[in-house]
């Protein structure tokens, strides 16, 4: 398994990030990871370094419920933005809702490769980056 | 002598004349005669009088005649006659008997004067009357009428009238003909109504009526004005059939509608609420509950002293936050289900007073300027509770999120929208909401725009629960740099 360079953790949730990120770093698998609280900051983020290879992560991990602009809006935004950027970047929707509704949603967008839903485990992260 | 010859020439000039015999032989018959039964002179003398008959008058008329005349007296009557060619005609006719010695008839003298004319204008006066009265028979029958005069004073009814109005005849003569009125219909249909039949027309319509009991009837209705020789109404016939049952099925089809939709209204937004309650549930209860068992799992497998007591301190906040998503949880299904709730009368202007006091520090440390117009509509009556929520949320807000470059300023309004409900407006000069990108959210639990430590998505997700239940509206206009409108439509509960 390669070594991913950089994950991108959208959220606002700080306990859960705080968790998360511990639960990653113990996989070893990834050398980065960035935490942005809202839609809207990572999404500046991606507008600010679109020809940043280096930069640009190769995972997203977002969350749908935040302030400002949540995962719904990020994903709009981002599909226009998604010609432009100069590395192709997997995106998951992370999110603690098991509605059915917002589950079917994401389905329909193609840019989400997978919904998973809280919390990530170990294990659950392992077989999401060996099917990258 | 001469004298007698002129009688008879008068007579023989004015009036038909025949003679016959005791056996009602004719002897003699005048010019006249042969005019009218189209029979010549020769034709006549010698046959039975019998050769006119038209076999028109019973038996017991003639037999009448014949004895009348055989026992000397002089019968007067109206004869139908028969010509020759088969046409009838009358004749008024006097028969005189010529009497022997003896005082036995020997000749009869019959004097007759036409009358077809007139007989055929009394039998076609006849014909037409019973025509006329067939008419009023059918049309009382069948038909609810009444007749008023030129102002509407009852001058006949028909039983019908009677039985569906429920007063007697003897009520409604002489009465005006409003006593049925039932008020249902607008002044501008019943002027109409009236300029139409004073001006000689016909009138057709529906009309709602008011029976003695107070009942109501619908009356498939024409009036028709009788006019008099310039033309103008002289009385009027009303001529009405009951459409009740047919009025009552369309007027129960149109109420069932009317609930239906309104039913239909109710169902939407109940599912609304469930579908939204369920996204409470499984997102807003769900993700503290994750933080919690991941918490607990860390704990379990964690070796490391520091860390543990590190990450038993963040279990503290998770719990709380939980604790408050819940208690708000608990707090809107509550408004959801306090459909009883009472409402008392508020004066808008003193409530909103009583609450700025409570803002009075925050105002004067943002040198705010709170500016209100409520003496135009300020009388409510609502529940207290929902209406100090509802404008302490949007005052809150709007010092809240007030912009860090320039004094708040902040504009409350009512003003009455119908006579039923009031339409307040808060409206801030502050930072406010991009609703292109979060139109469906403002009011949802849980939702924040802007990074404020103390947004919690809250205030507005409770007060449009409450606006909500008592039937109103809430929505807003903004424009992000620039300030926010809400708007809250209050349905008087009266």
């Amino acid at each position: 398994m390669n070594k991913i360079k950089t994950l991108t953790l959208v959220d606002d949730d700080d306990v859960f990030v705080f968790l998360t990120k511990k639960t990653i770093q113990e996989t070893k698998l990834i050398e980065l990871i960035k935490v942005f609280e809202n839609g809207l900051d990572a999404l500046n983020f991606l507008i600010d370094n679109k020809n940043d290879l280096d930069a640009l992560p190769e995972i997203i991990l977002l969350d749908l419920s935040m302030p400002i602009m949540n995962g719904w809006q990020f994903l709009d935004e981002y599909v226009k933005l998604y010609p432009s950027l100069g590395k192709k970047i997997t995106i998951y929707i992370c999110s603690s809702s098991i509605s059915p509704d917002d589950i079917t949603r994401a389905k329909s967008i193609s840019a989400v490769s997978d919904y998973i839903i809280k919390p990530i485990s170990k294990d659950k992260f392992i077989d999401m980056i060996k099917n990258l | 002598m001469e004298k007698i010859t002129d009688y008879k020439y008068a007579l023989d000039e004015s009036s038909i004349i025949a003679i016959t015999d005791q056996k009602g032989i004719i002897k003699h018959v005048n010019e006249n005669f042969c005019k009218i039964s189209k029979y010549s002179i020769e034709e006549l003398i010698g046959q039975d009088h019998r050769i006119i008959n038209s076999a028109y008058h019973s038996k017991e008329f003639i037999k009448d005649l014949w004895t009348t005349i055989a026992n000397g007296k002089v019968w007067k009557g109206e004869l139908k006659n028969k010509a020759k060619d088969g046409t009838i005609y009358w004749v008024d006719t006097t028969i005189v008997p010529f009497l022997d010695a003896i005082g036995k008839p020997y000749q009869y003298v019959a004097i007759r004067y036409d009358i077809t004319n007139r007989k055929k204008g009394e039998e076609e006066l006849k014909t037409s009357l019973k025509e006329v009265s067939d008419y009023k028979y059918a049309l009382d029958e069948s038909a609810i009428v009444a007749i008023t005069d030129q102002k509407g004073i009852i001058k006949h009814v028909n039983e019908n009238f009677c039985k569906i109005s429920k007063y007697s005849a003897e009520e409604l003569i002489g009465q005006d003909h409003r006593i049925i009125n039932s008020g249902y219909h607008s002044k501008e249909f019943i002027k109409d109504l009236w300029t139409t039949i004073a001006n000689g027309k016909v009138w057709k319509g529906e009309l709602k009526n008011k029976a003695k009991d107070g009942s109501t009837y619908w009356v498939d209705t024409t009036i028709v004005p009788f006019l008099n020789q310039v033309g103008k109404p002289y009385q009027y016939v009303a001529i009405r059939s009951d459409i009740t049952q047919s009025k009552l099925s369309v007027e129960q089809i149109k109420a069932n509608n009317v609930k239906a939709i309104e039913y239909a209204r109710i169902l939407e937004i109940k599912n609304t609420q469930l579908v939204d309650f369920c996204n409470i549930v499984s997102h807003n209860l769900r993700a503290p509950l994750i933080n919690i068992s991941m918490l607990v799992d860390f704990l379990e497998t964690s070796q490391d002293e520091d860390e543990t007591q590190k990450v038993l301190s963040k279990i503290k906040p998770v719990v709380n936050h939980l604790m408050e998503v819940f208690n708000e949880l608990v707090e809107s299904i509550q408004v959801k289900q306090d459909t009883e709730i009472k409402s008392d009368q508020i004066g808008l202007k003193e409530c909103l007073e009583k609450i700025l006091i409570g803002f009075e520090t925050q105002i004067k440390e943002y040198q705010a300027s709170i500016q209100h117009d409520i003496n135009e509509a300020s009388n409510l009556f609502f529940p207290q509770k929902y209406i100090e929520s509802i404008l302490t949320n949007l005052i809150s807000n709007a010092l809240k999120y007030k912009s860090p470059n320039r004094t708040p300023i902040i504009k409350i309004k009512t003003q009455y929208q119908s006579p039923s409900s009031i339409l307040l407006s808060v409206s801030d000069n502050g930072l406010g909401i991009d609703l292109v990108m979060h139109k469906d959210q403002i009011f949802k639990i849980r939702k924040v725009f802007h990074k404020h430590p103390d947004a919690k998505g809250f205030g507005l997700f409770m007060i449009k629960t409450q606006v909500d239940a008592m039937g109103g509206r809430i929505w807003a206009e903004s424009q992000p740099g620039i300030g926010s409108t809400f708007f809250v439509e209050f349905i008087n509960q009266k």
